[in-house]
């Protein structure tokens, strides 16, 4: 499903998706208020969605959505690389962030990786969190947080960060969901991090997923 | 409402004519009152002078006449007791006593002052007169008769003697009564000069009371009107700074205004027309056989060229006016305007919020937003400085905002740029107060409290 309010760039999306043998396009909404009735009604897998609507923006309706629908996975469409959008999308429980400026080359993928669960971010915001996060770091002159953790708790984060869940995490690398549980507690201890989403921004920013 | 330049230089010169009308009107005045007391000064000192005299004259004629009539007295008893001797008396007076008597009494008339009028000399010869016609008698009644019968010399007494002196005696009292009289007509005289001079003293301090009050009066309007006109005036700069104050306000609410709808309009029509342009020109660069360079060649050329519309277009939009102020709030639009500083210049921006509520109204963020933008530039632009922290926390009816820098500072009071102005009115507006700290060498302090409420609803 599709919502932006831009006729132009929803046929175009529309055209670039239904490209794709296995993908339909269910419905367009061209404001906010309008996505979250009809992923009520269409209960669509995906849903790509611009951050900038009216009436009630992207990000207000992804929040809202995912309170009502945790289960269809979205892709944010937005003019900008920032991090608090990223930050905000991702705390209303979006899964993937596309610049619209790349959205023709990295739609598909993106569509992909959220419907299969993990996380995507397009190559230029993954670029400009490092870049903020390296020059911080250098001017601040402190140590890299990074570097204080394990091997085991780096893998552990790679994992969260795509977006496996707890018991996930423990058939893949062979522990006890309790052990993960301490590993990701460790880790948000250690890089200072509140919750899923910095975890995953944090992760983007250091480059481990993208 | 402002004065044009010859109006104003012709009031100039009103204002400098009556000035000088007033000045020359109270120095006439001044000079008025002086030469009136000098001359009143001068005359009661002439009629003191003139009285003085009159009283001279007066005591000098009447003891003149005094003089001459006990001389008379002294030779008539002289004369008679020369002339009545031998009968009985044995006394040593002769004729020689009674001519030295005579001389006395015409040393006497001699001396009487000169200053006589007519009338009064005529008199004095008819006493002397008299008195020499007495003299002559004498003389021959004292030569032919040096041993006179008694009965001869008792009638000469009698009758010639006692009658002259009689007549004397009339004239003297005539000359004394013209003598008072005189003196009553010279100082009836003075005293009609006097009262002259009184008239004149009393008219010319009145004239001086008329014309000073006429003056006090003339005074009093025009000081009464100039206190109008400069209250008028105050007034008139009081109502044109408040004009000028709404008009700034207006200003800086017309400015967001536009800002705000020309960033819409960037961002929502140009940006996504573009956007949807590039989703477009993917399209057709898939359609098109990948080895075509004719086709793919300036499909990429397009391509690039859009790309970088849309940037532009982008930051454009974000420097009028951050969407993420109305997207996603106060402190997001902070962090990213602290972060944009970062990226483009050498400080480094933190920021540190607390207890900022999700919905402020939109002045409270513009005004904030645009006080970091303000403050973070200036910064990044002149102070050379490494680290700022940009600080907000929200109060009980107030926020309260602090933007610190460690650059190179700069003199507060004396540098005062269109920037500090523009957040001091922007502050201002809402009610707020803003304070900046700073001083060369010692980096920069912005303090900012704006009220959450309005202080008086009205």
């Amino acid at each position: 499903m599709l919502a932006d309010d831009h006729n132009l760039m929803r046929r175009g999306l529309r055209v670039l998706l239904e490209q794709q043998p296995d993908f339909a396009v269910v419905g367009e909404a061209s404001d906010g208020r309008d996505a979250v009735a009809l992923v009520a009604s269409h209960r669509p897998d995906v849903l790509v969605m611009d951050i900038g609507m009216p009436s009630l923006n992207g990000i207000e309706a992804a929040a809202q959505i995912t309170q009502s629908h945790p289960d269809v996975a979205m892709v944010m469409l937005s003019m900008h690389s920032d991090e608090s959008y990223v930050l905000r999308a991702l705390k209303a429980g979006a899964k993937g962030y596309l610049l619209k400026d790349s959205a023709e080359a990295d739609l598909i993928r993106a569509v992909h990786a959220v419907a299969d669960g993990k996380s995507f971010f397009s190559p230029a915001v993954s670029k400009v969190l490092l870049d903020d996060y390296v020059r911080k770091l250098q001017r601040s002159g402190t140590e890299d947080p990074y570097d204080l953790l394990t091997p085991r708790e780096r893998e552990v984060l790679q994992l969260v960060a795509e977006g496996q869940s707890n018991k996930e995490v423990a058939q893949l690398l062979n522990l006890s969901v309790y052990t993960v549980e301490t590993h990701r507690s460790n880790i948000m201890e250690k890089l200072n991090l509140h919750g899923v989403p910095e975890l995953i921004l944090y992760a983007v920013r250091k480059g481990i997923i993208s | 409402m402002a004065t044009p330049p010859e109006v104003d230089l012709q009031s100039r010169q009103h204002a400098r004519t009556i000035r000088r009308i007033l000045l020359l009107a109270f120095g006439g005045l001044l000079a008025l009152m002086i030469v009136a007391g000098l001359t009143a000064l001068h005359s009661l000192r002439q009629l003191d002078g003139i009285e003085r005299q009159i009283n001279q004259r007066y005591s000098a004629h009447s003891q003149a006449l005094t003089a001459i009539l006990i001389s008379v007295h002294v030779y008539h008893d002289q004369m008679e007791r020369y002339l009545l001797r031998g009968e009985g008396s044995e006394s040593a007076i002769d004729a020689i006593d009674v001519q030295k008597r005579a001389a006395n009494v015409r040393q006497a008339l001699h001396t009487y002052p000169a200053d006589t009028d007519p009338e009064e000399r005529a008199l004095l010869s008819e006493i002397q007169q008299k008195f020499a016609e007495e003299e002559n008698a004498f003389a021959v009644l004292a030569s032919q008769h040096p041993r006179a019968p008694a009965l001869e010399t008792q009638r000469f007494v009698g009758d010639q003697m006692t009658l002259r002196r009689a007549y004397i005696l009339q004239v003297s009292q005539q000359v004394s009564s013209l003598n008072g009289k005189e003196l009553m007509d010279a100082k009836k005289s003075l005293a009609g000069s006097f009262q002259n001079v009184q008239f004149r003293l009393v008219s010319m301090v009145s004239l001086s009371l008329f014309a000073g009050l006429l003056m006090s009066l003339v005074g009093g309007f025009y000081i009464l009107r100039l206190e109008r006109q400069g209250r008028a005036r105050y007034q008139e700069l009081v109502a044109s700074r408040q004009e000028l104050e709404s008009l700034s306000v207006r200003l800086v609410d017309a400015q967001e205004e536009e800002r705000r709808s020309i960033s819409r309009e960037l961002h929502d029509e140009v940006g996504q027309t573009l956007g949807a342009l590039l989703v477009d020109l993917g399209q057709l660069s898939k359609l098109a056989p990948a080895q075509d360079n004719l086709l793919q060649g300036p499909i990429a050329r397009i391509k690039s060229a859009v790309e970088s519309a849309v940037k532009a277009i982008r930051d454009l939009a974000l420097l009028l006016r951050p969407p993420m102020l109305d997207d996603l709030g106060l402190v997001a639009a902070l962090e990213w305007q602290a972060r944009e500083i970062s990226r483009r210049s050498e400080v480094e921006v933190d920021v540190h919020s607390e207890r900022i509520a999700e919905h402020l109204p939109d002045d409270i963020k513009v005004c904030l937003y645009r006080l970091v933008q303000e403050a973070l530039t200036n910064a990044a632009r002149h102070s050379g400085a490494k680290h700022a922290k940009v600080s907000v926390v929200q109060n009980q009816g107030s926020i309260r905002m602090q933007i610190v820098d460690d650059g190179a500072g700069f003199s507060p009071e004396r540098v005062r740029g269109m920037g500090i102005l523009g957040m001091e009115e922007r502050v201002k507006r809402l009610g707020g107060t803003l304070t900046i700290e700073s001083a060369p060498g010692q980096g920069t302090t912005v303090l900012a409290e704006i009220p959450t409420e309005p202080a008086n609803p009205l």
